[in-house]
């Protein structure tokens, strides 16, 4: 009976430790389920955004939002051409890159960064982490119909 | 007329000689322990001087309405280093002189001495704790703080410890001294008849 | 002749043995399984915040406990270079009074504010005890967003103590003076020389105060207050010192009376009085300082008017009831019916009864009056005495156990009591002199217990030694058992006086992350790097710089002259947590300022030579920290460089980078 009692116990302590674990080894908390690296192969990169439906012509309303929030917290690192500054300039990313990896770069950067090896291989060439600048996903949205623009799509 | 063994003669000789010490080191001493004063207040008492933490003890007992300790309290630093000095002299004199009734007169001498200041001390404590100032920040009802005679007590928050310092054991060494000569010359001339 | 050397060096020795045996002074560790009930694991959180006042620092820290970590300093009364609060132009404005700008005060009391009676976990408020001030400060954003100065006071001590719904804080004088500053002898204290009690509406949104009126009292000294609670709510109790009205060497002839007071207050009587239009409009000038988070800037008015009510023509708001000498502390247990009066020289330790006080007022019960005010009869309002509980007991925190925690000054101790039945359960040393206690929610309905506190005026031998000056500390006690137990010294900055305790989960949710930068509305902000730009107004030059890792924008800035006002408004693009920039520049007269993500923060420099002058971020940053930097070029009084600035642009090169 006493054993059953401490096995008990055990197990409830067990129990109440583990959720701690992973935060306390890996220090990465909300985004962790978002992780599961499993469209990363498809060039969508890490986080929830999974499919985007993109139409033509542009969304004409999301563009000025878009190139505000671009203008607030964007522009410090990255032109509208192709040169580098701090971060890579715009020019073409829509071209280069699938539109779920855009969002998912700017919604989910401290994970992309960690895990999207086209993420870190612009780290290594920039050498500046970039930011997460809190946008949200519809946010992001806009952001990036404005860089569909940037690229002259219509 | 008596007069006095060789080893006698030396031993008075000895206790008086010891007595020179009173002017050198301290002879009484006061320690007082409070929660914020683990490492304790001391005051020593010399023949003609009080040293240590009188002032910081003085401080903390104006609040319960006693005086400031000061030398010009005590008139007899005026006139101890005289006393000491006589009852040296006495006792060196019981050496040369060499005569048991001045042995007898030395003892009791430095007996009444003793006596005399431990009863000076208990009237000045008892004057220092009792005589207090009406208008004091803490009157704690019923309450007075006489300091120890010797050993302790507790006082408020302090813990008040008064006993001999090292001169004042030379004083009682000089008297057990004095009284163990005449034993032993009362009880060797006792033998002899 | 053997024996007797033998014995006469026995008799030696005893004596020595005695000299030894003087009485050891007290010995104190903490024991059995202290240090794992105090160890908090790297990475994990503390179960409770702290906040505890800083005395003549004129801060607020923040502890966790049970570690005792310091986990951050909060500036409210007092300029703080390390983050430019005071000198940056936004929060200058914070420390403005009727008397000027006050880089300093003395801050005594904290108390967080409550619904119900329970911590709700909005706001702290502080009190300064100097420049008469209140202070309110944001659990949120851990920022003084508001200071109230206290007209017709002399100092501010009985402060700022709250209603249960948190519907007024208190601001008690701590010195009686003269009115609306008469040029009076001092000798004229009883005729001249008046108290002040100010009464301070919290709204309950947005937390803004406003003194709704002050109560007139006679002329003596309030030193700490209490409000009721449960069925006392309505009513604010003070205790009172120097009812002798002595004005010359307190320390004697402040202490003649066997018995001072405690002030029972009605306060629902004085608003009704408020309501019938008896308070009288007196002119008074006094500074209202608000911090806004959307203008990221404080503004400050000067106020002219307050409502007065004299309690000497109003009768039945204000009633004396007799404590033993000079009272410090007076607390209100949980349940609200118990007021416990602690007479900092007395030898026993009144318990009043709010019941008690009610009959007594009801079959006036009254041994007499001062100045008119009744003074209700001591064994009417008496609960009854705590015998013999220590020395210079100072203040009293509850456990919500019914037991009762008072801190004992001369003593330095701890002693527990029970409030119904005034027995004394336990007492522990405390290393030393206790000042104030804290039980978590100790002075609420519901107190959090767990363990109290206690903030200590020496140290001593308790630390490494520092040269004179020494830390002050706090010791945590455990007092989840019959007996307390010592857990913990932690050493404290400032000197601690009364502080609070908070649950952790009903703070740390709602904590302020950063401030977003579509939200500021600061006029200088540049919220974007194309809107980083200089502009020059006359004599001023104003900077309009952004900061994002790992660069100032504009970081190259020419066209300045000796004789200029320089401000830089910096915004910090970044939105994310703990990216905060910093920005300092050689040579100033000033602070350094930190911006958080989404703040605009503005630094003023007059040069004073010519040259070119570095400026950079102060806050390490990124792996390009050390590169965030620039140059500003000082040119003499009216040379004409051309006013330039730009990023990233080289001269004689195509232009690389944004900006102009």
């Amino acid at each position: 009976m006493k054993n059953l009692i401490s096995v008990i116990i055990l197990a409830i302590l067990f129990a109440a430790c583990g959720p701690e674990r992973p935060k306390v080894e890996e220090g990465n908390g909300a985004n962790e389920e978002n992780a599961v690296a499993e469209n990363a192969n498809e060039g969508k990169g890490i986080g929830q955004v999974k499919e985007v439906t993109l139409n033509t012509p542009l969304e004409q309303d999301r563009i000025p939002r878009g190139k505000a929030i671009y203008e607030m917290k964007c522009q410090a690192c990255h032109r509208l051409d192709d040169q580098r500054v701090v971060g890579p300039g715009w020019k073409d990313v829509t071209k280069k890159r699938k539109p779920e990896w855009i969002m998912n770069m700017i919604t989910n950067v401290d994970v992309m960064l960690e895990r999207d090896e086209e993420a870190q291989k612009l780290l290594e060439l920039c050498l500046t982490r970039m930011p997460n600048q809190n946008v949200s996903l519809g946010d992001a949205r806009d952001v990036l119909e404005f860089m569909r623009q940037n690229d002259g799509e219509k | 007329m008596k007069k006095l063994k060789l080893i006698s003669r030396l031993t008075i000789a000895l206790s008086a000689l010891l007595l020179i010490s009173a002017y050198f080191i301290p002879l009484w001493q006061i320690v007082m322990w409070a929660p914020q004063y683990p490492e304790g207040l001391e005051m020593k008492i010399w023949i003609d001087n009080i040293t240590g933490d009188v002032k910081i003890i003085s401080a903390l007992n104006h609040y319960i309405g006693m005086r400031h300790i000061e030398v010009s309290m005590f008139p007899e630093f005026g006139y101890m280093i005289y006393i000491v000095a006589f009852v040296i002299g006495f006792g060196i004199l019981t050496s040369i002189v060499n005569r048991r009734y001045m042995l007898a007169a030395y003892t009791a001498l430095l007996l009444a001495c003793g006596t005399a200041a431990l009863v000076d001390f208990y009237l000045w404590g008892y004057d220092y704790g009792h005589n207090l100032d009406p208008t004091a920040a803490i009157i704690v009802p019923g309450m007075a703080y006489q300091p120890p005679v010797i050993g302790t007590k507790q006082l408020l928050n302090f813990t008040a410890y008064s006993g001999p310092d090292l001169g004042g054991w030379f004083f009682i060494i000089a008297g057990i001294l004095a009284i163990a000569t005449l034993i032993f010359e009362v009880f060797t001339s006792r033998k002899k008849i | 002749m053997k024996n007797k050397v033998l014995l006469g060096t026995a008799v030696i020795l005893a004596a020595f043995s005695i000299y030894g045996c003087k009485p050891q002074a007290p010995q104190s560790a903490a024991i059995g399984d202290a240090a794992s009930r105090v160890y908090v694991p790297p990475g994990q959180y503390d179960e409770f915040y702290n906040i505890v006042s800083g005395g003549f620092n004129g801060q607020l820290s923040i502890y966790g406990i049970p570690s005792g970590r310091l986990i951050k300093i909060l500036p409210v009364f007092s300029v703080f270079p390390e983050n430019g609060y005071g000198y940056s132009e936004e929060t200058k404005p914070m420390l403005n009074t009727s008397h000027g700008f006050v880089p300093w005060d003395d801050l005594h009391h904290v108390a967080i504010s409550t619904t119900k009676g329970e911590h709700d976990g909005r706001w702290v408020f502080a009190n300064g005890n100097n420049t008469p001030r209140v202070a309110r400060v944001s659990l949120k954003s851990f920022r003084t967003e508001e200071i109230l100065e206290i007209p017709n006071s002399g100092g501010n001590h009985s402060s700022p103590f709250i209603t249960e719904n948190t519907e007024y804080v208190i601001a008690g004088t701590r010195f009686s003076v003269p009115m609306g500053g008469k040029d009076v002898a001092i000798s004229s204290y009883k005729e001249n020389f008046k108290g002040s009690i100010s009464f301070i509406k919290v709204d309950s949104v947005s937390g803004h105060m406003n003194i709704a009126f002050q109560l007139r009292t006679p002329g003596f000294n309030f030193d700490l207050s209490r409000a009721g609670k449960g069925p006392s709510h309505g009513w604010f109790f003070f205790s009172c010192y120097n009812t002798e009205q002595a004005y010359t060497l307190l320390e004697v002839n402040a202490s003649q009376k066997d018995k001072d007071f405690i002030m029972a207050v009605n306060w629902k009587k004085a608003e009704e009085y408020l309501a019938q239009g008896k308070g009288k409009v007196e002119k008074v000038k006094y500074a209202h300082n608000v911090y806004s988070e959307k203008t990221h800037s404080a503004t400050s008015t000067i106020r002219n008017e307050v409502t007065v009510l004299d309690i000497s023509e109003l009768p039945e708001i204000v009633y004396f009831i007799p404590c033993p000498k000079s009272p410090h502390g007076t607390d209100v247990d949980p349940t609200g019916e118990y007021i416990v009066g602690s007479g900092k020289l007395a030898a026993t330790m009144p318990v009043f009864s709010f019941t008690k006080i009610q009959n007594a007022i009801a079959n006036k019960e009254f041994e007499g009056d001062f100045d008119g005010i009744p003074v209700i009869k001591y064994e009417a309002a008496l609960h009854g005495e705590v015998q013999k509980p220590g020395l210079g007991p100072l203040h009293t925190e509850f456990d919500g156990k019914g037991n009762a925690y008072t801190s004992m000054f001369v003593s330095s101790e701890i002693v527990k009591w029970n409030v119904k039945t005034l027995e004394i359960l336990d007492r522990v040393p405390t290393y030393y002199s206790i000042g104030h206690l804290s039980v978590p929610g100790g002075p609420t309905k519901t107190p959090h217990g767990k363990y109290v506190i206690a903030y200590n005026k020496i140290t001593k031998d308790r630390y490494l030694p520092t040269g004179p000056e020494l830390t002050q500390s706090a010791q945590l006690y455990d007092i989840s058992g019959d007996k307390m137990r010592l857990l913990l010294d932690f050493p404290t900055t400032g000197e601690p006086h009364y502080a609070e305790a908070i649950p952790a989960s009903m703070i740390q949710a709602n904590s302020l992350k950063f401030f977003k930068i579509e939200e500021n509305e600061h006029p200088f902000a540049a919220k974007g790097e194309g809107q980083a730009r200089v502009e020059r107004k006359g004599k001023e030059v104003h900077v309009y710089m952004t900061a994002i890792r790992s660069h100032l924008t504009p970081d190259n800035i020419e066209g300045v002259n000796v004789g200029d006002d320089v401000f830089f408004h910096v915004t910090n693009l970044e939105q994310d947590w703990d990216v905060p920039h910093g920005f300092a520049i050689k040579g100033a007269n000033n602070a350094e300022i930190l911006i958080m993500p989404g703040e605009t923060q503005t630094f003023l420099w007059k040069p004073l030579s010519t040259g070119v002058f570095p400026f950079y971020c102060t806050d390490f940053c990124s792996a390009l920290h050390q590169e965030m930097s620039g140059y500003i070029r000082i040119s003499a009084a009216g040379v004409k460089t051309p006013l330039k600035f730009s990023t990233g642009k080289i001269e004689g090169e195509q232009p690389t980078g944004a900006g102009n």
